[in-house]
């Protein structure tokens, strides 16, 4: 399975216009971390979100996310503006986003199958429907006899690949990788991104990665390239 | 979340840190312990004095300090104050106002346990009109002659001494005043007291003055001297009648016990309740450290906190986990240290019974509960503090780079 071809549907699911960000430094002035003119995207696309460090991906990813309200700009998705969330932002990301980390970030005191478990739980997953499907899950990414083991009993590609599986466990409309490859050897890289590109595709979830990684961008059908600010100086307090 | 999963992810937080949670649980689980054990101790004390004290309503004796009186009576410590004549006590016997006189007669022991000389009108007496005897025989019977003795249920278990057998009684406490010529033969043994007269041993009173013949219990001449008198009045005004009746003799006192024992437990009182302060301050202390471990552990979770929330866990979830490892931090601890505070004052209690012939006891009550109760309370808003302040720091995404 491939991802599919740019939306060219009259709703995408995520449209983000004018989008910027500062970061509040110590003296009271701001930093502009982050600047994209426009992005739209829709269900079953994949995007490689690149640009040298400092250039705003894992800010872009948080703002994705509902983690932080960006500065300025809006980020509507499925219709709904993102701006606008309040207290609802935690149940909408736990509901729609899934998230791979570069650094795995399992819950170290559980094991595989329990931090799956875990996450459907706060993405609303019915305990019973959530754990036939991690179990397939983990089965499918070749973990099948590693479900009870903790996070430090794994290899990092082993982590890695429960990582995806925790991610798409819930199928959410939106799946967003922030360096997912970084720690991973040439052979698990390519393992993982297949894997989270066949998971995607199968649950026709917009896929965003933000990557250095060549091999990825190559993998993956669009790019999305943030350029790093220069000096863009905003005085004032920012939101 | 729910709550069990929430409730799960706490406890393993707390097993995964097994010395900081030990710690925190370990200063919870003393402080409370301290307290609890001071309130017991000074409870167990009074309950022990006023046991001690409540078959004595008025001691009749020679004049002398009414401390050294209650100690030596009561308690059966301490030399006695004096001796009375036998026509003293007579005349308590006899005023309309006392409804029981009994006589005693100290000043000599066997092995350390007191010999007390009196009369079977002592076996009349009781706690409340509606008790039973104080003394009760459950084996043997009461002395009926002379050279006839009846153990206290102490005595009877510590000292050897069985119905039947023999024993030569030492003049004084000490047993460091030779033995008298004449030995006493057990034939019965009483029922314990829960105090200080378990340790007793009942002889004739006769058989004191006759072994004091030449000496001590000669009064004034004559030879049957007593070493005080107890009194029951047939009424409370009749009591205090009869007391002030003896305001202004020379030679002789009354002394109410019971009052006696409050007045000597406000001196202890005094130590007690510096001992509370302490407590309260240790368990202040202790919550204030199970706190910042608390807040030490949660800080070291700062990552996992932040990936919870990614992963779109609500703020009040991740708030009920640090709660609940205060909780459940604040739960065990407490159960521990009441259990250690209860075992250490059952232990003092022992020690204290063998030293003074006092026995504490302290019954279960809800002020005892209160203790662990209120650490549990406080534990509990100790990690509500923690979460809050986990809530206020946690805008800051530990993940980002």
């Amino acid at each position: 399975m491939t991802p599919a071809a740019p939306a060219e549907t009259a709703m995408p699911l995520l449209e983000v216009r004018d989008l910027a960000h500062y970061y509040r430094q110590p003296d009271g002035s701001a930093r502009l971390a982050l600047s994209l003119n426009r992005l739209s995207a829709g269900r079953g696309e994949a995007l490689a979100v690149v640009g040298p460090s400092g250039s705003g991906k894992t800010t872009f990813l948080h703002i994705l996310a509902a983690l932080i309200r960006p500065t300025e700009g809006d980020v509507a998705f499925d219709g709904q503006n993102l701006r606008e969330m309040g207290r609802s932002g935690a149940a909408w990301r736990a509901a729609s986003v899934g998230y791979v980390f570069q650094d795995v970030n399992l819950l170290p005191d559980f094991g595989l199958l329990e931090n799956l478990m875990i996450a459907a739980e706060i993405s609303g997953l019915s305990s019973g429907s959530a754990s036939e499907r991690a179990v397939s899950l983990l089965g499918r990414l070749g973990l099948a006899d590693k479900t009870r083991n903790r996070p430090c009993r794994l290899s990092l590609g082993e982590r890695q690949r429960a990582a995806v599986a925790r991610a798409v466990l819930h199928s959410p409309p939106m799946v967003l990788a922030d360096e997912p490859t970084a720690s991973l050897d040439a052979d698990n890289s390519r393992t993982v991104m297949s894997l989270l590109l066949e998971l995607c595709v199968e649950s026709q979830s917009l896929l965003i990665v933000a990557t250095h990684d060549e091999s990825v961008k190559k993998k993956l059908p669009r790019l999305v390239a943030l350029e790093k600010p220069e000096n863009t100086w905003h005085r004032g307090t920012p939101q | 979340m729910r709550l069990r999963t929430t409730s799960r992810i706490s406890l393993r937080h707390l097993r995964s840190k097994p010395l900081q949670t030990f710690s925190a649980i370990s200063v919870i689980a003393l402080s409370t312990a301290l307290a609890v054990m001071t309130l017991l101790l000074a409870r167990g004390f009074q309950q022990g004095l006023t046991d001690a004290v409540e078959p004595f309503d008025i001691v009749v004796s020679a004049k002398g300090s009414p401390y050294q009186l209650v100690l030596n009576t009561v308690f059966l410590r301490d030399a006695p104050v004096g001796n009375v004549r036998w026509r003293d006590y007579a005349g308590v016997s006899d005023d309309a106002r006392i409804e029981l006189a009994v006589p005693l007669a100290f000043g000599d022991s066997y092995r350390g346990y007191p010999i007390v000389g009196t009369t079977p009108k002592i076996l009349r007496m009781r706690k409340a009109p509606s008790a039973p005897p104080w003394l009760d025989v459950i084996e043997g019977r009461w002395f009926e002659g002379e050279r006839e003795a009846v153990l206290g249920a102490r005595t009877a278990s510590e000292s050897g001494l069985a119905i039947g057998g023999r024993f030569m009684t030492s003049h004084g406490m000490t047993g460091a005043g030779g033995e008298h010529e004449e030995p006493h033969e057990v034939v019965g043994i009483l029922r314990s007291v829960k105090g200080p007269y378990d340790r007793a041993i009942f002889v004739s009173i006769e058989d004191i003055w006759a072994a004091h013949e030449d000496h001590a219990m000669n009064i004034d001449g004559g030879r049957r001297g007593v070493t005080s008198i107890l009194a029951h009045p047939i009424s409370y005004s009749a009591a205090y009648s009869f007391a002030a009746s003896y305001q202004r003799d020379a030679r002789m006192q009354t002394v109410f016990p019971a009052q006696t024992a409050i007045r000597l437990f406000s001196i202890i009182g005094r130590g007690e309740g510096f001992l509370s302060a302490m407590a309260c301050v240790a368990v202040c202390f202790s919550l204030l450290v199970a706190t910042l471990a608390l807040y030490w552990s949660g800080a070291a979770r700062r990552r996992e906190r932040a990936l919870l929330r990614i992963l779109g866990a609500a703020g009040r979830s991740l708030a009920a986990i640090a709660w609940l490892e205060g909780t459940y931090s604040a739960l065990v601890g407490a159960v521990i240290g009441e259990t250690l505070g209860r075992a250490g004052a059952c232990a003092a209690f022992g020690f204290i019974g063998g030293a003074t012939a006092i026995m504490p006891h302290a019954p279960f009550t809800p002020m005892e509960a209160a203790i662990p109760a209120s650490i549990f309370i406080a534990g509990s808003i100790g990690g509500l503090a923690v979460a809050a302040f986990e809530r206020w720091e946690g805008d800051e995404l530990p993940l980002e780079r």
